[in-house]
């Protein structure tokens, strides 16, 4: 029978015994003492595993199903009791009273290390808990859940002795253990100590046969493998009551055998043969020296491969009791094996356990392949001895992977625990700080990076909410985007799931702070403490200290307005005053030479000496500084500026009455080259010179400017016609052409200075046709620029007179058509008639009313041109 | 023309130097005794004595009335040549042209 139908598998040939409990079942280890005591080996002793051994197979067998319903709940005593009804509660409230029930008797026997006392117990036990379950609730004080969770746990036993003990007393089983309660106190751990000493002191007494019924009991899922690897899924929860073995065995043999003394003896051969597995029994064997299981039980390899993870399990796992199946077996076991080392066994470990993920890493493999790596070598030495050399060479290699691996965690494992929560929470923040200020501090485009899971938030803040944020702010300002966000955040933080880890929550503030600090600072470069008469300032590498503070701003602007105004107004005053410098300058230049010339020393004698001609050096030397300084001051050749509002330095020094007084001086200290640069610059600028300009007809001619255009023809004209009537006809024509191509003519022809210049070159010209043999080709170059002339002139011949015929004052004009006309050809001259013909015959009826002295004068004047054309005044009077 | 003295350089190195550039100018003189000249200025010295042409004299009489009303009255005076006293002269100042 078999509760999950495997027993055909098990590692023995007969299949899973049918006395040993199924995984899903509370094993009765005290059912097979009852059953071997039945089969009369009383008489072995506790420790003799061969004996044991032998009985095994058969007995078993033999034993049949008897205590399987016990086992499982199923029929006899208890199924009827039971009734249709099944009832969990019940059969697990039996099993759980019978671990209670043995754990005090347990405890209660060891002290005395009595197996009558022991045996006595039982019996007297298993008339109470022989019944219903449901007995239990009978008493007041019964709480069955803590009694199976303590035993789970491991930590309960003693509690539940005591626990029990009561009971037991209130019971009224107590009067036969008064004393047993009260030695029961101690730990489980030296229980089994104790169950050592009373296995040594009376092998054939009950105590010793509780050892090896919880080696079978907890061994039972490691012997048969096959059963092992399901096991552990389904067993766990019942194998952790099974984990104090001790406890149950009692009930479970209450209530099959009810009361029998003597069972006890015999019950841990039994267990011992059974499931126990054969390597348990190998193991047991080992140790006694008996090799034949080890190797009879080889059939399936699972078996061989079992052993030693059985006992690697239990080892490693040994002290925790956490895994149930692999941690109870243990103690028991080595208890079989070797019982002096157990102490010595108990000490190593720990270390071990020190590390918490060590059992438990071994423990998952659930079987043997995990097994295998941690078998101590130190426990059993002599464990490998038997091993072959194939398994001796895995396992050592597996031993020293492990005692590496542990090594390496134990390493590691160091500083376990060191930390607290609220370490790790500050230093975490220390290192977002850091992460903050080395990236966002610096630009305000990092922090955007850093938040990239932000992204398409960002981007939509930035498309929807920059139209209406460019107003406030001035520009693109990523810090106060991201601020804004943030707080939106926080805002938001209860609808969003953050995941609630509060470092996020603290990065952004902390991001928010450091941007609001980053702001805040280059505005308080300064502090000042209220009440203090000092300031503070703040200097860091961004915005070092301002060692000088100086506004600038409105006080240069108004400066430069101001020197630029300076400079205009100077222009306009200066340049006056710069004129009269240099009217000033000029006459003492000339002032100079006019007393160097007059120390010009006599011209030296053909035979002089050398001081003399030095003298004449000296003197012409001095003389050519002075010319010179003299050339200088007069601004000549300024560069002439077209369209300039300036007017030329030459000009306006010439518009000044002591400068056209300056005009003859100078003349007679300059050279030909000079007087005609002099000359080329009047005529270039003859329409803006001052007695031009002022002097237009139609304008009120003011007396001073009478005065200048006096002044001008009494000074300056005789100099220069002193040179053109000396000069060469091509400077005449070069002259000319100034004038028609360069000189507005209509300006220059209505005015006396005007004509009266135009006169001198055309007169000039006249002569040298008349007088001067030149060639044809400057002739007729000349000719080609006076007929221009006369073109441009031909217009103006009807303004160029002043405004009155009585006027009287017209000579220059007919002076200056007497020059036009005798330069022209006859075409020109009919022209020059029809134009000027009404101002003639005027001028003739009007002289005819004069004075004969003015008739005459003015007949003259007009008889000078008619002449000048071939005619005569006469002939029109005829 | 004037008699300008020494000065080889055009340059102004004394109150007197700007007095020169407006030499054959047209300049406004303020003497003691309510008294304005404005005339061509054809001479000058160190003391401020000066040479002018053309000069028209204004002089500012104040009179007394009757009913003790003080009244300011101007004489003008033509003057083709003057020569000025330089200890009279308490101000010298060019004239615009015109």
């Amino acid at each position: 029978m078999s509760f999950f139908g495997l027993n055909s598998r098990g590692p023995q040939d007969h299949g899973h015994p049918a006395q040993a409990p199924g995984f899903g079942a509370a094993p009765d280890p005290f059912a097979n003492i009852s059953q071997n005591q039945g089969l009369g080996q009383e008489d072995n002793d506790a420790i003799d595993f061969d004996d044991t051994y032998d009985g095994l197979g058969d007995q078993l067998q033999e034993a049949d199903d008897d205590f399987n319903d016990d086992t499982f709940g199923g029929g006899g005593i208890t199924t009827k009791s039971v009734g249709k009804d099944f009832d969990f509660y019940g059969s697990t409230s039996k099993v759980t009273d019978a671990i209670n029930e043995e754990a005090l008797r347990y405890n209660h026997h060891q002290p005395s290390s009595k197996a009558i006392v022991a045996s006595s117990s039982p019996s007297k036990h298993a008339s109470k808990a022989f019944k219903t379950g449901y007995e239990a609730y009978k008493n007041p004080g019964y709480i069955p859940d803590l009694q199976v969770d303590a035993s789970l746990w491991g930590t309960g036993p003693p509690q539940i002795a005591e626990d029990y003990g009561a009971k037991r007393s209130s019971r009224g089983a107590g009067p036969s253990y008064p004393q047993s309660s009260s030695g029961v106190p101690a730990k489980k751990m030296m229980s089994l100590e104790e169950v050592e000493a009373a296995m040594r002191s009376q092998p054939k007494r009950p105590s010793p046969s509780l050892a090896p019924q919880q080696q079978a009991q907890a061994s039972g899922p490691f012997a048969m493998p096959p059963m092992q690897q399901q096991a552990p899924q389904v067993a766990p929860p019942q194998q952790a009551q099974i984990s104090y073995p001790q406890q149950m065995p009692p009930s479970r043999h209450e209530t099959e055998q009810a009361a029998r003394p003597g069972d006890f003896a015999q019950a841990p051969i039994s267990i011992q043969q059974r499931p126990q597995s054969d390597h348990h029994v190998v193991r047991a064997s080992q140790v006694l020296k008996v090799e034949l299981p080890a190797r009879s039980s080889p059939a399936t390899q699972a078996p061989q491969v079992a052993p030693a993870p059985a006992q690697i399990l239990q080892r490693g796992q040994n002290a925790p009791h956490q895994a149930p199946d692999a941690q109870a077996s243990p103690q028991p076991r080595q208890i079989l094996q070797n019982p002096n080392r157990q102490s010595a066994q108990f000490a190593p470990r720990p270390p071990e356990q020190a590390l918490p993920m060590q059992p438990q890493r071994r423990a998952p493999p659930s079987g043997q392949n995990g097994a295998q790596v941690s078998v101590p070598i130190i426990y059993h030495p002599s464990q490998i001895m038997h091993l072959s050399d194939e398994e001796r060479n895995a396992y050592l290699v597996e031993e020293a992977k492990r005692a590496k691996r542990n090594h390496k965690i134990f390493l590691l494992s160091k500083g376990n625990g060191l930390m607290t929560p609220q370490d790790k929470n500050f230093i975490t923040r220390i290192q977002l700080q850091q992460l903050m200020t080395a990236t966002g501090n610096a630009n305000e485009q990092d922090p955007d990076a850093s938040l990239s899971e932000d992204f398409y938030y960002q981007v939509y803040n930035q498309i929807e909410n920059r139209p209406r944020q460019n107003p406030q702010q001035p520009l693109s300002n990523f810090a106060q985007t991201y601020l804004f966000r943030t707080g939106g955040r926080q805002g938001g933080m209860g609808k969003r799931q953050r995941g609630g880890d509060s470092h996020m929550q603290r990065m952004e503030q902390q991001v928010q702070r450091a941007v609001e600090a980053a702001k805040a600072k280059p505005k308080n470069k300064q502090l000042v403490i209220e009440g203090s008469l000092g300031k503070i300032s703040f200097s860091n590498a961004k915005t070092p200290k301002p060692l000088l503070n100086i506004k600038r701003h409105d006080s240069s602007n108004v400066s430069n307005q101001q020197s630029s105004k300076r400079a205009q107004v100077a222009l306009s005053t200066t340049d006056r005053k710069a004129i009269l410098k240099n009217i000033e300058a000029v006459y003492s230049t000339l002032m100079r030479m006019e007393d160097h010339d007059r120390r010009l020393p006599p011209p030296p004698p053909e035979d002089s000496d050398p001081t003399a001609v030095q003298k004449v050096m000296d003197w012409q030397q001095a003389f050519q500084d002075l010319n010179e300084n003299l050339w200088r001051d007069l601004k000549v050749t300024e560069p002439i500026l077209p369209d300039s509002a300036i007017l030329h330095p030459f000009i306006a020094f010439l518009s000044y009455p002591k400068g056209k007084k300056a005009i003859p001086r100078i003349f007679n200290h300059i050279d030909e080259n000079q007087r005609l640069t002099i000359l080329t610059m009047i005529m270039v600028h003859l329409d803006i010179l001052d007695v031009i300009r002022q002097a237009q007809p139609g304008a009120q001619p003011s007396p001073l400017s009478r005065e200048q255009v006096d002044l001008f023809l009494q000074a300056v004209m005789p100099s220069l016609f002193s040179y053109v009537t000396e000069a060469p006809l091509n400077i005449v024509i070069g002259l000319l052409g100034l004038v028609t191509e360069r000189v507005n003519l209509s300006a220059v022809a209505r005015t006396r200075v005007g004509l009266e210049v135009l006169t001198m070159l055309l007169s000039r010209a006249a002569i040298v046709k008349a007088t001067e043999a030149t060639d044809d080709q400057t002739w007729d170059e000349w000719l080609g620029i006076y007929n221009r002339f006369f073109d441009l002139l031909e217009p103006l011949l009807g303004e160029v007179f002043p405004a009155s015929v009585n006027a009287g004052q017209d000579q220059y004009v007919w002076q200056f058509l007497a020059a036009t006309g005798s330069g022209a050809n006859p075409e020109q001259q009919q022209r020059l008639v029809l134009a000027v013909k009404d101002r003639v015959m005027e001028t003739l009826q009007q002289s005819k009313t004069l004075p004969p002295e003015m008739a005459f004068q003015r007949r003259g004047n007009v008889n000078l041109f008619m002449q000048a054309i071939g005619l005569d005044v006469d002939l029109l009077d005829g | 023309m004037a008699d300008a003295g020494d000065g080889d350089v055009a340059a102004v190195s004394e109150p007197l130097d700007l007095v020169r550039l407006s030499l054959d100018e047209i300049v406004f003189v303020r003497l003691r005794g309510d008294r304005e000249l404005k005339g061509r200025l054809h001479a000058y010295d160190s003391h401020c004595n000066l040479v002018l042409g053309e000069v028209e004299e204004t002089i500012y009489v104040v009179e007394d009335d009757d009913e003790e009303e003080e009244t300011v009255k101007t004489i003008k005076k033509q003057s083709e040549m003057l020569f000025v006293r330089g200890d009279s002269v308490v101000l010298i100042s060019p004239q615009a042209a015109s």
